[in-house]
């Protein structure tokens, strides 16, 4: 499971996602494990209005 | 000094063998002689589906009913100090047809591209390497595609149980395919530890298969308590296998560097509890943010990236060292170069204190 960060001063999405299983950030273009994922149909959890 | 010629090598009095044209930077294989460890530091791991490394740049996979672990070792022969060494801690003596246990590893593209694979002027490679197991008979590996869709199975022959035997292979260059000569995968090299039938093939014959070993190799994850080791790999062009290219500690570190740094000393396992390198930055009005500079350059921008708290060794926190507790911390704007760790909470002109590691690994 991942879930997207939200920069807090410019609202953006990070390109880092925070992997719950271990707390690890994972490039959401690079990480080959994220994109495996995604592809399986799965989403990240939202991002909190801050982090 | 005596030496002799050989055709495409020269060989010295003291047995050591030079190739032609490539004195220096002969080894496409990192971490040949398994001396760096920056994510185990010595410790064992368990061999996973989705593969593990163990030590620098060298990737377990086992995906069997047994268990295997992977530990870095003093056992070695004359000239190394270290070797990896791999324990069948649970049996599978029956693998099923798709089943497999395996070492590899992922040479980058931009360093075999002058062995022009997939073209008629493909380069003829030779690998060594020094192995030792509890078990004897002919055992397999083989070279691969990024895609998987072409593979050289290969054998060898361990005659001795529990004694260092150094083996040569020398592989006719692959004519087909596709070879990438970028900073992705060029070619897996990769040595069975029992594969099932599916990933199995004739030796010594290119594939348009997926194949991690050899038809009737020996699967040391088939045996409880079978060991085996491995050091001294080095692949290099030519017919010709030649000495093994040492290179100093601080070279190798460097070479793996560019797949995985840590802000750790060596020998520290990430997570630990350690203030020893630590980086520090002090929030500012809108949050706190710190520039990394990593000291190699990598490969890609890291795809994995995780902050400790120096204090706890917590994953995905940064220390607070005014309150003493841990914040959340994010990673942004990171590249080959660097990356940029950050967090919102605590006071204006707080210190924050982290550790980190950078894994831009194939």
């Amino acid at each position: 499971m991942y879930k997207l960060i939200k920069d807090p001063i410019t609202g953006e999405i990070l390109e880092y996602a925070l992997r719950l299983s271990d707390n690890s950030f994972v490039h959401r273009e690079l990480n080959n494990e994220y994109l495996k994922w995604l592809a399986e149909g799965n989403t990240p959890e939202p991002a909190d209005e801050q982090n | 000094m005596s030496v002799s010629y050989g055709g495409d090598s020269i060989t010295f009095a003291d047995g050591s063998v030079n190739s032609s044209g490539f004195i220096g930077n002969r080894n496409r294989i990192i971490n040949g002689a398994m001396v760096v460890d920056q994510r185990n530091a010595g410790a064992s791991v368990t061999l996973t589906s989705g593969g593990v490394l163990t030590v620098d740049r060298w990737q377990g996979f086992e995906d069997t009913d047994g268990v295997m672990t992977a530990q870095q070792d003093t056992s070695a022969p004359t000239g190394f100090v270290n070797s990896l060494k791999f324990t069948t801690t649970t049996a599978d003596a029956t693998l099923s047809a798709a089943q497999f246990s395996l070492i590899q590893q992922r040479i980058e593209g931009t360093n075999i591209y002058d062995l022009a694979w997939g073209t008629a002027s493909a380069a003829t490679v030779t690998l060594s390497f020094w192995v030792r197991s509890s078990l004897t008979g002919t055992f397999g590996g083989a070279l691969r595609n990024s895609a998987s869709n072409r593979s050289y199975p290969f054998t060898y022959t361990i005659s001795v149980a529990d004694t260092w035997e150094q083996k040569t292979i020398t592989i006719a260059g692959d004519t087909s395919g596709t070879w990438l000569t970028t900073t992705g995968t060029g070619m897996n090299v990769a040595f069975g530890l029992g594969v099932g039938s599916t990933n199995s093939g004739t030796a010594g014959a290119w594939a348009g298969s997926t194949f991690y070993s050899a038809t009737g190799a020996t699967s040391v994850i088939g045996t409880l308590n079978a060991t085996f080791y491995i050091t001294g790999v080095q692949l290099e062009r030519g017919s010709t296998a030649s000495s093994f290219e040492y290179r100093s500690y601080g070279t190798e570190l460097a070479l793996c560097q560019r797949y995985y740094e840590k802000s750790y000393a060596q020998g520290t396992v990430p997570g630990t509890i350690t203030t020893t390198n630590q980086m520090q930055g002090i929030r500012g009005n809108g949050m706190f943010v710190s520039r990394v500079f990593f000291k190699v350059t990598k490969r890609a921008a890291p795809g994995t990236i995780t902050i400790y708290s120096s204090t706890t060794g917590t994953s995905g926190k940064v220390n607070n060292a005014n309150s003493g507790s841990d914040e959340n911390s994010s990673v942004n704007d990171s590249g080959d170069g660097g990356m940029q760790v950050q967090g919102t909470t605590g006071s204006i002109s707080d210190t924050y204190r982290y550790q980190w590691i950078a894994d831009s690994e194939l």
